[in-house]
């Protein structure tokens, strides 16, 4: 009896795993919370600096492809973060029933004490496939559906949630700019303020 | 028989342990909604949105044309919902007297008293540990 049940758990375990390789990368909370705790108590930039500085790049550096990154990614790189992919209808920020989880995965991971108090941007990043204001609207778009859902219908305190959408002003593999690999959620810790 | 017992054992402790100590998380909730009632979201809710429980209040206005099965889940993820918000919501009341007691002094709000509460776990009222577990926020 004691082997079946070790048999079955271990079932259990191998059909949990595979599933993960499958679909999406299997998301866990605590993995979430993992990389954006530990914030320094000030982070000195806002959601608004950062929105600024990617509608700053475009007027300034026009053309198909920024010619380099924003002049805030190095300073955005130091910060707690976590990149998690969620869908969303084609040209739309309707987000798909398939990322639903995804989203209620970070609603968790949000409201718990490990997280409360800091404040954190919800940044929405395209591919460069596509004119860059074009990008930049949708992914404020798709950024802002994620922190209207996660403020509503799951009740994560609106007072520390920020949007941005940074279009493809950061991509995350320059060398691929048309990859899905750019297209992320990314969540950052913007310390306790 | 001894084999047996340890079998009846493991089983209690795996059946008993969540069914007391928790309620479900927001993912496992909202993923039964993507998971029951995807093919009617496609089909009857193309222009709502997962905010403001849009989603459940399109198929609720379609009910007579939803599946059976996404109409027992979504009034089910509510629900489950409900509870986990519920639950966080009553930490503070029963964990006051060893919020008193453990966190004298820590700052209130941003989670202070919470992150004081879970490292004060061994000395803390069962209670209040039950209260924190309900929560989600272990």
């Amino acid at each position: 009896m004691r082997t079946y049940l070790l048999a079955g758990l271990s079932a259990a375990i191998l059909a949990v795993s595979s599933v993960g390789v499958a679909a999406q990368t299997k998301l866990n909370r605590n993995e979430i919370i993992n990389s954006l705790q530990g914030a320094q108590q000030e982070v000195d930039l806002t959601a608004d600096q950062m929105q600024k500085a990617a509608i700053e790049n475009i007027r300034k550096y026009p053309g198909a492809n920024s010619p380099h990154d924003m002049p805030l990614s190095a300073k955005l790189a130091t910060l707690r973060q976590f990149n998690v992919e969620i869908t969303f209808d084609f040209d739309s920020a309707r987000i798909r029933p398939e990322s639903y989880e995804t989203v209620g995965v970070i609603a968790d991971a949000l409201h718990t004490p490990y997280l409360q108090g800091q404040t954190f941007v919800i940044v929405g990043h395209t591919d460069a496939k596509g004119p860059r204001q074009y990008n930049l609207d949708l992914s404020i778009k798709r950024a802002q559906a994620v922190r209207e859902a996660l403020v509503t219908t799951f009740q994560v305190p609106a007072q520390y949630l920020f949007a941005v959408g940074l279009g493809e002003e950061q991509l995350r593999d320059p060398s691929k700019p048309d990859a899905a690999i750019n297209r992320r959620v990314q969540l950052i810790n913007l310390g306790y303020k | 028989m001894r084999q047996l017992i340890f079998a009846i054992m493991a089983f209690a402790m795996l059946a008993s342990a969540p069914a007391v100590a928790q309620t479900v998380g927001f993912a496992e909730a909202i993923k039964m909604l993507g998971a029951s009632c995807g093919k009617d979201i496609e089909t009857y809710c193309k222009s709502a949105s997962l905010a403001n429980n849009g989603i459940t209040n399109c198929l609720e206005e379609n009910k007579a044309k939803v599946s059976a099965q996404c109409n027992a889940d979504r009034v089910t993820v509510l629900s489950l919902i409900r509870e986990r918000l519920a639950a966080q919501a009553s930490v503070a009341k029963i964990c006051s007297r060893d919020s008193a007691q453990y966190c004298k002094g820590v700052k209130e709000g941003a989670g202070h008293i919470l992150r004081c509460l879970l490292k004060a776990k061994p000395s803390v009222s069962a209670k209040c540990n039950t209260a924190i577990d309900m929560a989600g926020y272990r």
